[in-house]
């Protein structure tokens, strides 16, 4: 599967819970539904946060990529 | 989740920060939060009071360093400055509770402008904590 094209990264790099799901819900409402979403990561605990944001606000995770200690999911906005 | 209600009673600057970033991931989503001040930390609604928090107890020779990975990890290093955050995000309004203000002197004539005022315990218990999807105390 090709990588999904973002149309707006989010740097969350060296941030801790709360700010990169603060920091996504500022993003995303920037975005048009259809358009995606990358966030970049450190903190470990968005790998279960940013998935579970995803299903409770009808988002759609497309992907999750982890290179060293750095995260990206790519989300598309749905509505 | 529509609305969260949070009574919080310690005002050790780390102890503090966990209920208000609680409040921060929930408003950031749209919930409602209502937080009460109680006791000492009805301090907090001050900007005396809360460029006053310390750590304390077997911590307290760390605060400097709790301060510094504050801001590491994105947050405002100020409880003062977390409270105007989370006021911005336009879904937290925060309360000092009136037996606690008698107490700990604080009152409309020194309560930061972003808390709603000094509510008496029952109207909170009653009309937020007991209406509130999920109710968490610190």
């Amino acid at each position: 599967m090709s990588k999904p094209q973002p149309h707006f990264t989010l740097d969350a790099i060296g941030k801790c819970c709360p700010m990169p799901i603060v920091e996504t819900n500022k993003a995303m409402r920037m975005l048009a539904a259809g358009q995606v979403l990358e966030i970049i990561a450190t903190d470990v605990g968005t790998r279960s946060d940013i998935p579970s944001w995803c299903e409770r606000t009808g988002n759609t995770l497309l992907g999750i990529e982890e290179d060293g200690t750095e995260i990206r999911f790519y989300v598309r906005k749905e509505h | 989740m529509k609305s969260l209600a949070i009574v919080v009673r310690d005002d050790a600057y780390d102890k503090i920060l966990t209920p208000l970033a609680f409040a921060y991931l929930a408003a950031a989503e749209g919930t409602q939060v209502d937080m009460l001040f109680v006791n000492w930390a009805v301090r907090a609604l001050t900007e005396k009071g809360a460029a006053e928090l310390k750590i304390d107890g077997r911590h307290a020779d760390e605060d400097a360093y709790v301060r510094e990975q504050v801001a590491r990890a994105g947050l405002p290093a100020g409880i003062h400055d977390i409270l105007v955050a989370l006021k911005e995000t336009g879904c937290v309004s925060l309360y000092g509770c009136s037996l606690a203000g008698a107490i700990f002197d604080v009152n409309e004539t020194n309560l930061i402008p972003q808390a709603e005022g000094i509510v008496g315990a029952s109207w909170f218990l009653h009309e937020k904590a007991a209406k509130a999807d999920l109710c968490q105390y610190f």
